[in-house]
């Protein structure tokens, strides 16, 4: 097989890693702001709960939470296995990263100054109002660096998708590897995520910089 | 500085052990998931035909047995990096592998490609997948079959799914997401026999024999591995062993000879 054949192939599981990775950012960046919130909720069921759920599933591997929302419904109560693998691979994938943003969302609202929620107060704002107005576009200010961080580390998690034969582009690329008995789409592979987290990294720099209007 | 010393000394040790144990072990690479040849037990220890072959293979040639859980779809690099001493789990001879040069043995195990289906699905024959969605386990012959000469009727699936381990291959079919598997014989009868409702499906889609694969000059090896196979055979220990595994005596070559 030649190099081309190779790069094409791979290619079109490209597309496959794209959709996890946008519909995963899609879903998990506002989830992480809800269940930030819960976990900052006054009510210590509420937060009590939401802390179990987040070290749950920041404490056990992404692959084993992508096999349980796959097969666990069927295991446990017969329900089919969904055809349309991207289904099950997002939902494990977004409530994995939301977990993890959450934590990235609570350390920055937390990081507010006290005197800011007392001046928005005294100049009548509500506290829906101060919180959306005044505090979000700082925390997000602020966290933006943290969130690259987590951006770029699931440009490279996609590649878990396999577990669950989800046929994104290193799975084909495996299956290349395995055929031509070769290393080069490894390669190949890293190349694709190393140029796919340049873009990342590129971008994520432009919106901080647009973001960083108080200097 | 002493302490440093004995450091050295000790990871140096260590490495010298790591060296000299290897020069009488045999590595034996298995796919650990690939029952009835070779598996976890019940026990939590790897057994299955082919381990307990080469278990008692290496007990008389006096070679300290060791096994190696291989990632299957990179066996082959595997074997080449030195990590396993040959790759014996109910493995599949394929033309490609002779193209490279490994030393392989004699054939053990005729077996062949079938589709395992649920009872109730209405599929009968191969003709009926189409627009179906069809797993196979990746690194196996089926996936290469299906990818090579099979690939005209491959195109004819709804989906071909490369499922990482052929336990995953028949979640998907019992959790209604694909409609067949595709895999061997054996694996497939052992399969359906702990599991009600499914149904296997035996066309020709062309035969195949069992192999070890050996790197390229371990000719001695392989030749000292064939030989002590066959004082089994003699001595009866092969056929007690096979007795054990009723699902695949009548594929294996060397109880076929009377």
């Amino acid at each position: 097989m030649s190099l081309t054949t190779m790069i094409v192939k791979m290619s079109e599981g490209l597309g496959k890693t794209c959709s996890i990775f946008f519909l995963t950012l899609l879903f998990a960046l506002p989830l992480g702001l809800i269940v930030a919130l819960l976990r900052m909720s006054k009510n210590k069921i509420v937060s009590g709960i939401t802390r179990v759920c987040i070290s749950i599933l920041r404490g056990t591997p992404l692959m084993l939470q992508l096999l349980a929302v796959t097969y666990g419904p069927f295991y446990l109560f017969g329900v089919s296995v969904s055809r349309n693998k991207l289904i099950p691979v997002v939902i494990a994938f977004s409530i994995n990263y939301a977990a993890y943003f959450a934590e990235i969302y609570r350390g920055g609202i937390e990081s507010m100054p006290v005197g800011q929620y007392e001046a928005a107060e005294v100049l009548g704002y509500s506290k829906f109002q101060c919180f959306i107005r005044i505090i979000l576009p700082q925390v997000i200010k602020r966290i933006l660096p943290s969130i690259t961080n987590e951006v770029v580390t699931l440009v490279k998690d996609t590649s878990m998708a396999f577990t669950v034969s989800y046929q994104e582009m290193f799975t084909i690329g495996k299956q290349i590897a395995n055929s031509q008995t070769s290393f080069v789409p490894f390669i190949v592979a890293g190349v694709f995520y190393f140029v796919f987290n340049a873009v990342v990294d590129f971008v994520m720099g432009r919106i901080e910089k647009k973001l960083n209007y108080y200097k | 500085m002493k302490k440093l010393l004995a450091t050295v000394l000790a990871v140096s040790m260590m490495l010298a052990l790591v060296v000299s144990a290897n020069a009488d072990t045999f590595t034996m690479g298995i796919d650990p998931e690939y029952n009835p040849f070779s598996y976890m037990g019940d026990d939590g220890e790897y057994t299955g035909f082919d381990v307990r072959i080469c278990k008692a293979a290496c007990e008389l040639l006096g070679w300290d047995f060791q096994i190696f859980g291989v990632n299957w779809d990179q066996k082959e690099m595997q074997l080449d990096n030195n990590e396993c001493d040959c790759v014996w789990s109910g493995m599949t001879i394929k033309q490609s592998m002779i193209d490279k040069g490994y030393v392989i043995s004699a054939p053990y195990y005729n077996s062949e490609q079938v589709l395992v289906v649920k009872a109730d699905s209405g599929i009968a024959s191969s003709a009926d997948l189409a627009g179906k969605y069809v797993a196979v386990q990746l690194g196996t012959s089926g996936e290469a079959l299906l990818n090579e000469d099979l690939a005209d009727w491959t195109a004819t699936f709804g989906q071909l799914n490369t499922c990482e381990n052929f336990l995953i291959c028949f979640t998907e079919l019992e959790g209604n997401s694909v409609d067949a598997v595709f895999v061997d014989l054996p694996v497939a009868k052992a399969y359906v026999k702990d599991h009600e409702g499914l149904a296997i499906i035996d066309e020709d889609f062309g035969a195949e024999e069992y192999g070890i694969l050996f790197r390229n000059g371990d000719d001695a090896k392989c030749a000292a591995i064939e030989d002590a196979v066959a004082q089994l055979v003699a001595n009866g220990t092969y056929a007690a062993i096979a007795a054990d595994y009723p699902d695949i005596v009548d594929n294996l070559v060397f109880l076929q000879a009377d």
